[in-house]
């Protein structure tokens, strides 16, 4: 079988993209980190962070048409995803192990032309998630005033995004994403105050800890979810949108 | 069918389903098991709950609980809802919404559980007495085996249920985060020891059953 797949999970380092992307010019790239539904190898223990477990699911069903996998490993990703390196190199896969810390000089000039816009909040999940490879250019996209801000990373269910307001802002590791520092603490934590904010985290992630203190600092809804959301974790995101 | 006069607001639980019924004005109150709700072919005017069939208008049921509660959040209580497989709360500040919560994913310490050990110990709920003692049931399976490692040693049913009781009004207290007054709404009003039990961390008011169909009639 023909191997024409350059798969990552997180946000591989910037000229690591560029290299590979010149190495392998017709390459399909592939986000390891999204749930395709392909079969479940029990890799991992069974009540673990669901998105790691998407990362090796996909790694053995695409196996054969991997070419390499991008394997952020810094403050960029989580602890998780060195072990998963480390781990899926074992297994035969080409890995490159990548570091993606820089730090933004000033928060206050990032460009977030998608977390702010008009779209809906499951479309700017999406479109920035596919910008760490494709690198289009959103600055026209008209901008909203947030009444809901979404915290977190993308859901392994990105269908309880569906249940926000389009002028819902990004908040978390989704916004450090779009302005280009995935690794940024202060990106990452950064709340509008004012904003009702809904912490999210997929459950045995380490960034719950940061979640839950921050939806105690800023008065937000925190919700962990682990791999679909129950019918009470959706009526319970709706609650807090309808009375706020 | 519903008869043109009649109004049904329904509260369709797990496992018990509240219905007020409004015909001419007059109000009349019903529990049914809602598994014969569907039997009923009712179409409902305004409902919540988890097992609901056919209905007009459809309610989020913290927000039929807050507007059920409303004159009791605005005296500072936490409006408390207890039911068969859920836990949920709201607060209000100065007249606002301040805060609130769901317990999403485990239904192992709530009323389920509490009729199921009824039931399979023979202890009536009225011989259910307050303990002082209680179980840590953060998680309720490790509860429920420690009733039954308890029960295996010599203590009576009635006993280790309570402090079972107990174990899910203290979580219910520190879930709520540690409040002074809590308005309790659902089924666990009948339920005196899990009343007593909660009072020893704060203020209790017991609102009865039927607090979230009054939040959807107090909605229209």
């Amino acid at each position: 079988m023909k191997k024409d797949i350059i798969g990552f999970w997180g946000y591989p380092e910037k000229n690591i993209i560029s290299k590979i992307k010149s190495e392998y010019p017709f390459a399909k790239w592939i986000d390891l980190d999204i749930d395709y539904g392909y079969p479940d190898i029990k890799f991992l223990p069974e009540n673990y962070c669901t998105i790691m477990k998407n990362i090796f699911n996909n790694s053995f069903f695409l196996k054969e048409k991997l070419i390499k996998i991008l394997a952020p490993i810094g403050k960029d990703k989580c602890d998780s995803a060195y072990f998963a390196s480390e781990i899926l190199k074992k297994q035969g896969f080409d890995i490159i192990q990548t570091v993606f810390e820089d730090k933004c000089s000033d928060i206050t000039k990032i460009k977030l032309p998608v977390s702010k816009s008009n779209l809906p909040l499951r479309k700017k999940v999406e479109l920035i998630t596919k910008n760490i490879y494709e690198q289009k250019d959103y600055s026209t996209l008209p901008q909203t005033k947030p009444s809901f801000g979404f915290w977190g990373v993308p859901p392994n269910d990105l269908s309880i995004l569906e249940l926000f307001p389009d002028d819902t802002h990004c908040y978390g590791w989704i916004r450090a994403v779009e302005a280009g520092y995935p690794g940024d603490f202060d990106i990452e934590t950064y709340v509008d105050k004012d904003v009702p904010t809904i912490f999210f985290t997929q459950a045995f992630c380490s960034k719950t800890q940061l979640a839950k203190y921050l939806a105690n600092k800023y008065e937000g809804l925190f919700v962990d979810i682990d791999t679909i959301p129950s019918n009470s974790s959706k009526a319970k995101i709706e609650a807090f949108l309808k009375l706020r | 069918m519903n008869k043109n006069l009649e109004k049904y607001y329904i509260d369709a639980g797990t496992t018990r389903t509240k219905i007020l019924k409004i015909t001419n004005n007059k109000k009349e109150y019903n529990i049914i098991p809602s598994s014969e709700l569907k039997k009923l072919n009712i179409l409902a005017t305004k409902a919540t709950g988890h097992s609901i069939v056919k209905t007009k208008q459809y309610e989020n049921e913290v927000v039929a609980l807050a507007n059920g509660a409303k004159n009791y959040l605005l005296d500072d209580y936490v409006a408390l809802d207890v039911g068969s497989r859920d836990i949920k709360w709201v607060k209000y500040q100065n007249k606002k919404f301040k805060d609130m919560d769901w317990n999403t994913a485990c239904a192992s310490a709530t009323g389920a559980t509490v009729e199921m050990l009824l039931k399979f110990y023979n202890v009536d709920l009225k011989d259910l007495k307050f303990t002082k003692e209680k179980y840590n049931i953060t998680c309720g399976i490790f509860g429920l085996e420690k009733i039954m490692d308890d029960v295996s040693k010599g203590m009576e049913a009635k006993i280790a249920i309570s402090k079972f009781i107990h174990g899910i009004a203290y979580n219910a207290f520190n879930f709520t985060k540690n409040p002074q007054k809590i308005c309790l709404s659902g089924g666990f009003c009948e339920n005196k020891c899990f009343i007593e039990s909660l009072k020893q961390y704060c203020e209790v008011l017991p609102l009865g059953s039927f607090v979230l169909v009054d939040g959807l009639y107090g909605e229209d």
